[in-house]
């Protein structure tokens, strides 16, 4: 998009010499940029950025901490509809580690604006978050059953720190219990797609035989992640240009 | 110099001279207005006068902390809020754990403070909850108890020590119940903090830390209040435990009272605090427990911050807020609500807050009494913006908003108080 881009590295940026995030704001305003792109660990950081920035810069939540991750969602909805259609007439199930996933909040909301009227978690208790059943997702601990009939399956990714932090015991378990095979596939629909905000791990998250086969879209979703974050970009700057006219 | 203030409604829970409609004082206490025959006199215009309101609970930030707050600033806001005594947490920098920072902490409040200032101190030197503070030394110096404050012990054996030697020397301990193993997260473990993706505090972390000090308590037999209760369990836990005729008291922080975990629905870092809003069931539960009596007080934990503290995303802010400026009308909103009467919070920051911070004779409008009072017009408002604002923590939900009723005077010692 011919965009002149700066990428800030909070590892060699002044934050690391202590510049609070909001000095580190006010500098890259006096920059004159049009757009910030934000992704932080902490939850709600783009909100405080966007109360607090100049009115004529835009703000895009490239995901916050375990709280939101809005342009995955949208990418992963428009896969959805692409492969399957209204999510009125789905069924989803998400499976894994929904706990410490803004990807799987993101998508719950966007589903539920677009009146899916089954959406599902699949993972043992330590991996989901408290309360999920307020947002309006239905929990399973066994994969067979909470994939029973389902048209999308989406995988999340399982980080490594989990298993230290005693949440599970190794990933070999965890793919024995959760893994995607080709025999648990055959729960879902016949023509069940199954994505992957990716990066993926093999052997942990998704079998090869699944990643590699006829019913996964996560190459697709990527395609559709470019379309998505243009039109995000282009939308925020036109509105942004909008009212300064 | 004697005054007879006439023309109010004394609301004094317990005192023979409640509902009265006048009273005298002379020069330092209450006396009966027809002994004071030529005493200059005071319209009080039908509002409400009640005792001063103490405070158990309130960060004054110094020393060390100066640039969040300073006894000076932040007894100047309490007595806005119609607080007349105050009882200071010892979490400052350093902490109060020492005789000598017992006397500073008394100095500082003689020369500089605009009420009663009564001072704790630590249970555990350095409040590092490994060896017992020189606890005689330090009622000796003028503390009315001793807390544990945010700082767990390192164990639970130490904490029984502790416990049993502050019983065998008659002191009385405050306790903040919390499980060090469920301590993190900066939201209650419900719907909101799990919408917004935030670090989760379980309630477990309160309840499972209340279980166990409940049974050492019991144990040792040791006076024990407990801070801060927020859950509705902790309240069905305590009012089990007084009915088996433990000897506790307990108390809820304002900002429990009035929010819930809703509060955080827009990541406002006020709201950020020590120990997180929990649901609103919880809430409601609080307030039956101020209600039948099985929390006996309530108290500000005022935490005033410098602007930067809270200048940051709402999980990297420090954590607390700024509300004693407004105690008395806040108490008057949970009364106009309808969710709990004005007698029974009154009650639960006078006369209970005086037997638990052993100021017997505060915390009540009777003859002979310390003439400390508040007169509070119910009809009155109170605006809450940068030009009247007192403490030096903006950290507030009050902040920018008007609340009704208004504390029209406030009188310490027999003195009128100007803020």
């Amino acid at each position: 998009m011919s965009a002149d881009v700066v990428t800030l590295d909070i590892r060699t940026s002044s934050a690391s010499k202590g510049e609070t995030l909001f000095d580190t704001l006010k500098n890259l305003e006096a920059m004159q940029a049009d757009l910030f792109v934000v992704r932080h660990s902490a939850g709600g950081a783009p909100f405080f950025i966007a109360d607090r920035v100049t009115p004529d810069i835009a703000v895009i939540n490239a995901g916050d901490g375990t709280h939101a991750h809005p342009t995955q969602a949208l990418l992963d909805l428009m896969t959805i509809r692409k492969h399957k259609g209204d999510p009125a007439n789905l069924s989803v199930a998400i499976v894994g580690d929904l706990k410490h996933s803004r990807v799987a909040r993101s998508l719950v909301h966007g589903l539920r604006g677009m009146g899916c009227p089954d959406i599902r978690a699949i993972a043992p208790g330590t991996l989901l978050p408290t309360d999920l059943e307020h947002l309006g997702v239905h929990t399973f601990h066994q994969i067979d059953d909470g994939l029973s009939d389902v048209d999308v399956i989406v995988l999340l990714r399982l980080q490594k720190e989990r298993m230290s932090n005693a949440l599970l015991p190794s990933e070999r378990e965890f793919f024995n219990l959760y893994g995607m095979t080709e025999s648990r596939l055959r729960h879902a629909k016949d023509n069940a797609i199954v994505m992957h905000p990716g990066p993926i791990n093999r052997g942990v998250e998704i079998a090869n035989e699944v990643a590699d086969g006829p019913q996964a879209v996560i190459l697709d979703q990527v395609t559709n992640g470019i379309a998505i974050r243009m039109a995000v970009m282009a939308m925020t700057l036109s509105t942004q240009q909008g009212s300064h006219s | 110099m004697s005054l007879i203030i006439r023309n109010v409604q004394i609301i004094s829970p317990g005192s023979p001279l409640d509902g009265a409609t006048e009273i005298g004082i002379d020069q330092h206490t209450f006396v009966d207005p027809t002994a004071l025959p030529n005493a200059t006199e005071i319209d009080g215009k039908a509002a409400w006068l009640v005792p001063g309101l103490i405070d158990l609970r309130i960060n004054l930030r110094e020393p060390g902390l100066e640039h969040k707050g300073t006894i000076a600033s932040e007894t100047r806001a309490a007595v806005a809020g119609g607080v007349t005594s105050v009882v200071a947490t010892p979490i400052t920098d350093p902490v109060v754990d020492s005789p000598a920072d017992v006397r500073l902490v008394l100095e500082r409040a003689k020369e500089s403070g605009y009420c009663r200032v009564f001072p704790t101190a630590m249970l555990t030197q350095g409040g590092e909850g490994n060896h017992l503070s020189e606890m005689a030394a330090l009622i000796d110096a003028g503390c009315v108890t001793l807390v544990q404050g945010n700082r767990p012990f390192s164990s639970r054996k130490i904490e029984l020590n502790a416990l049993k030697y502050a019983q065998s020397l008659g002191i009385r301990v405050i306790l903040d119940s919390e499980s060090r193993d469920f301590a993190e997260g900066c939201a209650h473990a419900g719907q909101i903090g799990t919408g917004l993706g935030l670090s989760l505090n379980s309630p477990l972390s309160e309840t499972l830390g209340l279980a166990a000090d409940l049974e050492l308590v019991d144990a040792t037999g040791v006076n024990a209040h407990f801070s801060r209760i927020t859950t509705g369990t902790s309240v069905a836990r305590i009012r089990e435990a007084k009915a088996k005729g433990l000897q506790i008291t307990c108390d809820v922080t304002l900002a429990h009272l009035l929010y819930s975990e809703k509060a955080l629905a827009d990541l406002n870092p006020n709201f950020h605090l020590e120990r997180p809003l929990r649901t609103e069931d919880d809430r409601l539960a609080l307030i039956a427990g101020v209600a039948d009596g099985t929390i006996d007080l309530i108290v500000s934990d005022h935490s005033p911050h410098e602007t930067g503290a809270k200048l940051a995303p709402f999980p990297e802010t420090e954590r607390g807020m700024s509300l004693v400026e407004g105690a008395i009308q806040l108490l008057f909103q949970l009364d106009q609500k309808g969710e709990l009467g004005f007698e029974q919070s009154i009650s639960a920051m006078t006369v209970k807050a005086a037997q638990v911070a052993n100021q017997q004779e505060l915390g009540s409008v009777q003859y002979g009494h310390p003439a400390d009072c508040v007169l509070f017009d119910p009809n009155g408002s109170t605006v809450f913006d940068a030009s009247h604002w007192l403490s030096a923590g903006t950290n507030s939900p009050l902040f920018g908003h008007t609340f009704s009723g208004r504390v029209v005077g406030c009188w310490i010692n027999g003195q009128r108080v100007t803020t």
